[in-house]
């Protein structure tokens, strides 16, 4: 009996929740998210002192009053380092992803609407660059590049773009399969219109699940191309780098290399809680 | 047939992707901004010495004609010459490659074994598998470094219980057959060798491995989710077989699949991986050959580990596809129903609700 009671509460409780309204703890992630990229636009505000400039002596122990992260082994501000670091990652992780969906998102696209022979042709090539092992080959471009942040994000964004191409082309082929775009064509819709205003909406979810849940991702790609010191040179305060530069001193003065880390990891949390919020919301919706 | 016609097929596929991989790393020498000549000769070299050596490495012929080289030496085991080490490329990473192969390989286990526990474990609807849930979003979101991190500190730095940095203690370690001081130890009858490389090894393994067996453990979770939905599991509780074999004599089997394609996926990424932990425990393989060879921008080197593991890559995908097929009877009746058309594998990246990104995709 209580099982069936159970299950006939869940069947009411399921109706009571209008499909409009967002249950908190997706609120909280998605205002996580916002957080993050607020603090990471405030950088320079918040940062209680430069970045690149001694501002006391070294190795001050966080949590002890001036310096609330401590200091680094030249007795630079860890906090300020750690804000700029995370603006420097959050952008970047934004930035492939932001050249991602509109590049893969034109290919996935034109692929899916268009079918036939430049369906086969833009999903071999598609397939041809996700044969290969993306973080392997952006380490070979970056040194070939040159390390800095502009080639490891260019070098990033090659591997990266095909993932939403396929993503968006499987989703297009689905949604142009349904009667509404039988319709719009029976109007006499052309090709470019049909892409845009017919096919392209239907393609949105998919691509905010996949793209939220792409950041946590790349902020740890990226943290491991800096780690191994293809971002930006020395004093840069990128939080890859800045975990692997105090490694020597990591028995000693952890926070200097734990700190940075933790940032990183808290940066992939709040990327990937949200993504997980965020496809419960589209679920939710269908 | 089907089989052989599938595996043909994928070999000509393979042998392409590789043939590609080799022209984009020619083309990233070729406008490389170290300079191949300057790197070996040194700045303060004379003209006439440079255009002389230009000459011998073939560098003042058409690009096509260097390619054509480049494939020929490649051919012949030859990589080109390391700026860093002075050595061929080729001897280098025979030299490390070892290690990387046993770390990696006892990592796999880790995350395969994990992966399936963590799975099996939040597949279930049970009270706290939404807490396992959790734990699977924070596992994915934790960098390897900081769990390298962590644990030297802990491990090492407080607790004293597990060694930081290489590959063995022991000074005078039998050498051979394997190259792997685990298994060479027990060859050997050594098994105090075995032991103190499963101490070196732990650490870093389990570094490397938390990731993929999270998302082994995602996409399992995904796939036994839609598989417990269907119909045949309801007439198996219908007749009151339990709870726990359901999930495992019954769901399981089926929910391999995605996972298996996972796995496959992981194993390559997993490359990647350990140029950071390799890099951190100064483990003595190739991604610290390529960590070493980046500050000096020892374009030969990363190139010739790239080329490595690209193909180790490209042939775990192969195989892993051809264990589906073999392990699957719908996909086999599906490559023989449509030939021509072979199952092809969505590459999808870790997926955090582990459903459907990474299914075999039937559809051509």
């Amino acid at each position: 009996m209580t099982k069936l009671d159970s299950s006939i509460k869940d069947v009411v409780l399921a109706k009571s929740i209008d499909k409009n309204v967002m249950p908190l703890g997706q609120k909280l992630a998605i205002g996580s998210l916002l957080l993050v990229t607020l603090v990471a636009l405030l950088a320079p505000l918040l940062s209680p002192s430069n970045p690149l400039l001694p501002v006391d002596q070294p190795f001050v122990s966080p949590f002890s009053g001036a310096h609330f992260l401590g200091t680094d082994s030249v007795g630079r501000d860890e906090l300020s380092r750690v804000l700029y670091g995370i603006r420097a990652s959050w952008f970047s992780a934004l930035a492939v992803i932001a050249f991602g969906v509109i590049v893969g998102g034109i290919v996935g696209l034109v692929s899916g609407v268009m079918g036939g022979v430049v369906d086969t042709l833009l999903m071999r090539i598609t397939d041809g660059f996700l044969a290969f092992p993306g973080p392997v080959l952006a380490i070979a471009v970056v040194a070939s590049l040159g390390a800095s942040l502009v080639h490891t994000l260019i070098a990033v964004a090659i591997v990266w773009w095909p993932f939403y191409a396929r993503i968006v082309r499987g989703e297009a082929r689905a949604i142009m399969s349904r009667p509404h775009i039988e319709a719009a064509r029976s109007f006499g819709v052309g090709r470019f219109r049909l892409a845009l205003r017919h096919v392209s909406p239907g393609v949105m979810p998919a691509v905010v699940v996949t793209a939220s849940l792409d950041i946590g991702n790349l902020v740890i790609t990226l943290a491991g191309l800096s780690f191994l010191g293809l971002g930006q040179p020395a004093p840069a305060p990128e939080l890859g780098a800045m975990a692997a530069r105090n490694l020597q001193y990591l028995l000693q003065e952890w926070w200097v290399s734990v700190m940075p880390a933790v940032a990183i990891a808290i940066l992939a949390m709040v990327g990937n809680f949200t993504g997980d919020a965020l496809r419960d919301y589209f679920e939710a919706k269908i | 047939m089907y089989l052989l016609k599938f595996i043909a097929k994928r070999i000509v596929a393979s042998v392409g992707i590789i043939l590609g991989l080799t022209a984009v790393l020619f083309f990233l020498a070729a406008i490389s901004h170290n300079d191949p000549v300057h790197a070996m000769l040194g700045a303060g070299a004379t003209p006439s010495a440079i255009a002389a050596e230009r000459h011998k490495l073939g560098l003042d012929n058409p690009a096509i004609v260097q390619y054509f080289d480049y494939l020929k030496n490649l051919l012949h085991g030859n990589l080109g010459m390391s700026y860093r080490t002075r050595r061929p490329v080729a001897s280098d990473i025979a030299t490390y490659l070892p290690a990387t192969l046993e770390l990696a390989g006892f990592a796999l286990v880790i995350a395969v074994v994990l992966g399936l526990i963590l799975g099996l474990a939040s597949g279930g609807s049970y009270r706290g598998s939404g807490v396992l849930r959790s734990f699977l979003i924070t596992g994915a979101s934790i960098p390897q470094f900081l769990l390298a991190i962590g644990g030297l500190l802990f491990l090492y730095g407080k607790l004293n219980l597990l060694p930081a940095t290489g590959r063995i203690g022991i000074s005078n370690a039998p050498t051979g057959p394997t190259g792997f001081y685990t298994i060479d130890g027990i060859l050997n009858g050594d098994f105090g060798v075995t032991l103190d490389a499963f101490k070196y090894l732990l650490m870093p393994a389990i570094s490397i491995s938390l990731g993929p067996a999270v998302s082994i453990g995602r996409v399992l979770r995904g796939s036994l989710i839609s598989t417990l939905g269907s119909d045949y599991i309801k007439t198996a509780r219908s007749k009151g077989i339990g709870g726990f074999r359901i999930l495992v004599r019954h769901a399981l089997r089926n929910s391999l699949g995605p996972a298996l394609s996972m796995t496959g996926l992981q194993a390559g990424l997993m490359f990647s991986g350990v140029v950071v932990i390799e890099d951190i425990f100064a483990w003595p393989g190739i991604g610290y050959y390529t960590a070493q060879s980046i500050p000096s921008g020892d374009f030969p080197a990363i190139a010739g580990v790239t080329l490595v593991l690209g193909v180790g890559y490209v042939i775990i995908n192969s195989l892993v596809d051809l264990a589906q097929l073999l392990a699957d009877p719908r996909l086999r009746r599906l490559e023989m129903s449509t030939s021509g058309v072979s199952p092809k594998r969505s590459y999808g990246k870790t997926d955090l609700n582990g459903s459907s990104q990474t299914v075999v995709q039937l559809e051509p």
